[in-house]
């Protein structure tokens, strides 16, 4: 039993897509008009996502069977509860592309528009297809088609730098997508299906066996390198850091959490066939992510350059989230389940308001910005939010994830790991107090920063929007809990630590 | 009883909207003042009018929203957080009129003003937290809203003094998180209605280590020493701040954290059991002794005034780990009667730093020929610490030595004696000086068409502060003064499990 809005399923995919193809034609007498196009189509996916989602919370998962095949023989798209992740990542969208507007006249010449347009509804459309598919091979397909689009969008600032920072990111995004390659085909010939559910019962069967480990271990180092996981975390920080400001926000917030989703599906999979005993790589993931919380808030200290260190931080959040899943209990995946989304919205309000403030002075130092707040008020205030949020102090969204891993850390009887995580967060403070006290309380040391003017309304609109939702989050902490929960519940009952 | 009302949220509620006004807004003097004094007396307003109520027995609660399913952010103004509500809302006037003469012509007073407010609204939101999650958030809001005010000046010094301060607070933060985590796994809750959620059940080790973060957590604003190192060189702020911050809001907040964990987390009977308690009241004796005998080789005036302060707030710790009801009277009396007192000084010493540019004890010689009504507060305030009668100190000192005696523990008694020669060892001198040596050179004399010694936004609140330690030392028993809420707030301590105030 399917309410009208199960029928609209295949729509949230083609429609980015299909409108990307089209940004071209629809753009072609005025490029500007690119950056509108894109936004109604992202504007109406989010739309359909709010729909779909409505449909989940009143009937629970839902399939659609393309060209009316069904399952285990067409291709089938699925919609359960971490599909919900669409919704955000559609209205996270939503938000950026009109930051971008303004924000690409001192990036592009206005004919590179439509393309770049176009580039951005095909990764919008991959990762709303990466989330709702149920099939494996698609799964691959999605990811090539976020990871070519993401690609091309770090080279489009079109500096000789961001080419070479787009190739790193490709050569090594490429060896991942062969190892997750690999591993449907491993899976394909093991059970002869590529359906996810018929995989899961089909494995059941096979049993055990090295080749049903290989392909788990292939997917686990996949999609670790799509999320930045120190120590693959090596293409990360040049491509976010080097990528226009909105692309960081998408990059950063949204395009490594494909890494996570999948490790999610490849989780759900396995559980469900019960075939494999992943205590050890669960342990594996925890110290991983440990390392990764420090790593990351390591390497940042060293940073200047903003953007750099919004970067850096990415691998740092990553880690929370890593460790979160390897930890197995239920606060503490819950935990990591939300941080997939608050970090988006943190990250997100980040790079908006890090790019707003370059984009004015032209500086991207902490040395060159001091005292840029008197400047730029509102736009430094979302930066200082962002900044206390992405430590994970309340009362922020980025609290929210603290405060359940590290219960979920105790909950698991693994207290030194939730002291790592506690303490480790404030190390990365350390340097975001740099900048605060850079930005707020010291001297401009140029004239271009002290007498910068705030941003068009397009731009501070949606950095303030994104600031006060970090706030709001934090306070409301239980409203992305709603999705996360039963999704959670659902797949914890098979995870043994 | 309780009783579901709106007032315990409104109480932070006003000076937060206050904050958001003045950022908004506080640009015209006229505004940020208006916004500023609204907040306030609407703010004293609503405590008050919650006072008649709590002394019946009365608990005011509120419900915000589900953060974690069955922990949500909850209010709950019961006799406890009335009581530190009602001090740091009283002080908040008298400090807003204070800082108005203070800081005038001074840089940023949006910002000053603005997390002054938000400052308030968390310490009161601390008050009313029903939960150790409430509480730790207000609590984490309050370390950032500060840091603004530390390094208000800009300085080389005031941000290294923010870096400081930061780095102690941060870092308790982070522990009494673990604290309130680890006690979420053990008890299943984190409420603080009861007089104790945690059982033997979770066995002592794990009770240890939950202590353990929470004292160290809290404690770090409570200044018990190891833990103090922050509160002497965050002095650099602006006195305003220095006043009602690092006298009555920060290390309050701390102090009361330290309480709320000792009866409403543990409770008095599991800590009897355990005898976690006697470390942290020797600790605390320490603390009052060590931090004393430091003061007295102090000879910058505020830097005094910090030594004094930690020493001032282990009497709280230590009338809390003596776990009975007469030492806890005690503690609980002398967040107000501490603040007055302090708040006095404060205001005293930034006075005369402002009229005279006088730092330092050995420059204020013959200084109460010029400023005799500040001269006479500051006495009145030194005779409170020194705990002579009929002042503040002395009920404090009084309900202590009592309960020290109650809890056979007779040591403590020569502790509190000791402290009271070392108070007036770094007291009297400063009022020696002020009094009794000729000036080194004449003063500046008052500025034309004035007739007091200094702005009366500066003096009114002086006045009253220090009127008010003699008025809480003379009517200690009068129903409806602090001591009337103390005694409830200390039998919801005692009461039996289960029942609850």
């Amino acid at each position: 039993m399917t309410g009208p809005w199960a029928e609209a399923l295949p729509w949230v995919i083609a429609l980015p897509l299909v409108g990307a193809a089209l940004t071209p034609a629809v753009a072609v007498r005025r490029p500007r008009a690119a950056g509108f196009w894109a936004w109604g189509v992202l504007l109406v996916t989010a739309v359909l996502a709010a729909g779909l989602v409505s449909e989940l919370l009143a009937r629970g998962p839902f399939s659609y069977e393309l060209g009316g095949w069904p399952a285990a023989y067409g291709i089938e798209l699925r919609f359960d509860h971490f599909s919900a992740w669409v919704l955000p990542l559609a209205l996270l969208f939503v938000v950026i592309v009109p930051f971008s507007w303004r924000y690409l006249d001192h990036v592009m010449p206005d004919e590179r528009r439509p393309p770049f347009y176009a580039l951005l509804l095909l990764n919008a459309g991959g990762m709303i297809g990466f989330c709702v598919t149920g099939d494996l091979f698609n799964l691959f397909v999605f990811t090539e088609v976020v990871s070519l689009s993401s690609y091309a969008l770090v080279a489009v600032g079109g500096r000789g730098l961001a080419a070479f920072a787009a190739l790193k990111y490709l050569f090594i995004g490429a060896v991942s997508s062969l190892l997750m390659l690999f591993a449907t085909a491993q899976l394909f010939v093991l059970t002869g299906s590529l359906n996810m559910a018929e995989v899961s019962l089909r494995l059941a069967e096979v049993g055990g066996g090295t080749a049903v480990m290989v392909a788990f271990a292939a997917y686990a180092v996949s999609f670790m390198v799509k999320a930045a996981m120190f120590p693959v975390h090596v293409w990360l920080p040049d491509a976010h850091a080097i990528a226009p400001s909105p692309v960081s926000a998408v990059l950063s917030g949204m395009v490594v959490k494909v890494g996570i989703v999948g490790m999610l599906r490849v989780y759900q999979i396995y559980y469900g066939a019960e075939v494999l005993e992943l205590g050890a790589f669960n342990l594996a993931l925890v110290w991983l992510g440990a390392v990764s919380i420090v790593m990351g808030a390591f390497f940042a200290i060293f940073q200047d350059d903003i953007k750099l260190m919004l970067a850096y931080s990415t691998i740092s959040n990553i880690g929370y989230i890593v460790l979160g899943l390897g930890l197995a209990s239920p606060y503490a995946v819950i935990g990591a389940s939300v941080h997939v989304f608050n970090h988006a919205l943190i990250k997100a309000t980040l790079f908006l308001a890090a790019g707003s403030i370059i984009h004015q002075t032209g500086f991207r130092t902490l040395s060159d910005l001091r005292g840029v707040a008197r400047a730029m008020p509102q736009t430094s205030a979302a930066m200082a939010i962002g900044a206390v949020s992405i430590v994970g102090l309340p009362p922020t969204a980025g609290f929210v994830c603290k405060w359940y891993i590290a219960l979920g850390a105790f909950e698991a009887n693994q207290a030194p790991f939730g002291f790592a995580l506690v303490f480790g967060a404030l190390f990365i403070f350390i340097y975001y107090i740099r900048m605060l006290n850079a930005f707020y309380f010291q001297k401009p040391v140029h004239a271009a920063v002290a007498q910068a003017s705030e941003t068009p309304w397009s731009m501070r609109g949606p950095v303030v929007l994104l600031a006060s939702l970090c706030l709001i989050l934090g306070v409301l902490g239980g409203i992305p809990l709603t999705f996360v929960e039963p999704a959670v519940l659902d797949l914890l009952p098979l995870w043994g630590p | 009883m309780e009783v579901v009302d709106v007032r315990p949220i409104l109480a932070p509620f006003v000076s937060f909207l206050c904050a958001g006004l003045v950022f908004g807004f506080g640009r015209s003097i006229f505004w940020r003042r208006f916004f500023t004094f609204l907040a306030a007396f609407i703010k004293v307003a609503l405590v008050l009018s919650m006072l008649p109520g709590t002394l019946q027995g009365v608990v005011y609660v509120y419900q915000f929203v589900e953060f974690t399913p069955g922990i949500g952010i909850g209010f709950r103004a019961d006799a406890y957080g009335m009581f530190f509500a009602l001090v740091s809302s009283t002080l908040w006037v008298f400090t807003t009129i204070y800082a108005i003469g203070y800081m005038r012509g001074d840089r940023d007073r949006v910002r000053f003003f603005g997390f002054f407010a938000l400052c308030v609204s968390t310490t009161v939101g601390v008050a009313f937290a029903e939960n150790l999650l409430t509480f730790f958030l207000f609590y984490e809001t309050l370390t950032l809203c500060t840091y603004p005010l530390v390094v208000h000046a800009e300085t080389p010094e005031a941000l290294r003094a923010g870096r400081i301060y930061l780095t102690y607070t941060l870092i308790g933060g982070g522990f009494a998180l673990v604290g309130a985590v680890m006690t979420l796994n053990a008890a299943g809750t984190l409420t603080l209605a009861q007089p104790g959620i945690l059982g033997l059940e979770s066995g002592v080790a794990t009770l240890a280590v939950i202590f353990l973060c929470l004292i160290i957590g809290f404690g770090v604003k409570a200044a018990i020493m190891p833990l103090h190192g922050w509160l002497p060189i965050a002095m650099v702020a602006p006195t305003p701040v220095s006043a009602l911050l690092h006298a009555v809001a920060v290390v309050k907040v701390g102090a009361f954290g330290v309480t709320r964990v000792i009866y409403n987390v543990f409770g008095v009977e599991l800590l009897q059991q355990l005898g976690f308690a006697t470390p942290l009241a020797l600790l605390a004796g320490f603390t009052i002794v060590a931090a004393s005998t430091i003061a007295l080789t102090q000879d910058h005036l505020k830097r005094r005034l910090a030594y004094s302060t930690i020493s001032q707030l282990s009497y709280i710790v230590l009338g809390a780990a003596l776990l009975t009801p007469l030492a806890a009277t005690a503690a609980v009396l002398h967040i107000a009667n501490q603040a007055f007192a302090k708040i006095t000084m404060f205001f005293v010493v930034g006075a005369i730093t402002r009229t005279t540019g006088k730092k330092y004890v050995s420059e204020i010689d013959g200084i109460a020929a010029r400023m005799p009504w500040s001269m006479a507060a500051f006495t009145i305030a030194s005779l409170s610490f020194v705990g002579v009668p009929l002042t503040a100190g002395f009920i404090t000192k009084w309900y202590l030595a009592l309960g020290a005696l109650q809890a056979d523990a007779w040591w403590f008694v020569l502790v509190l004696i000791a402290s009271s020669l070392l108070n007036a060892g770094y007291f009297f001198p400063i009022l020696h000086r002020a009094y009794f040596r000729p000036a080194k050179e004449p003063w500046p004399p008052l500025e034309p068409g004035r007739r007091f010694e200094m702005p009366k936004t500066l003096l009114i609140p002086i006045v009253i502060c220090a009127a008010y330690v003699l008025l809480l030392g003379v009517t200690a028993e009068v129903p409806g003064m602090p001591f009337s809420v103390a005694q409830v707030a200390v039998e919801g301590f005692f009461a039996p499990p289960g029942i609850g105030p």
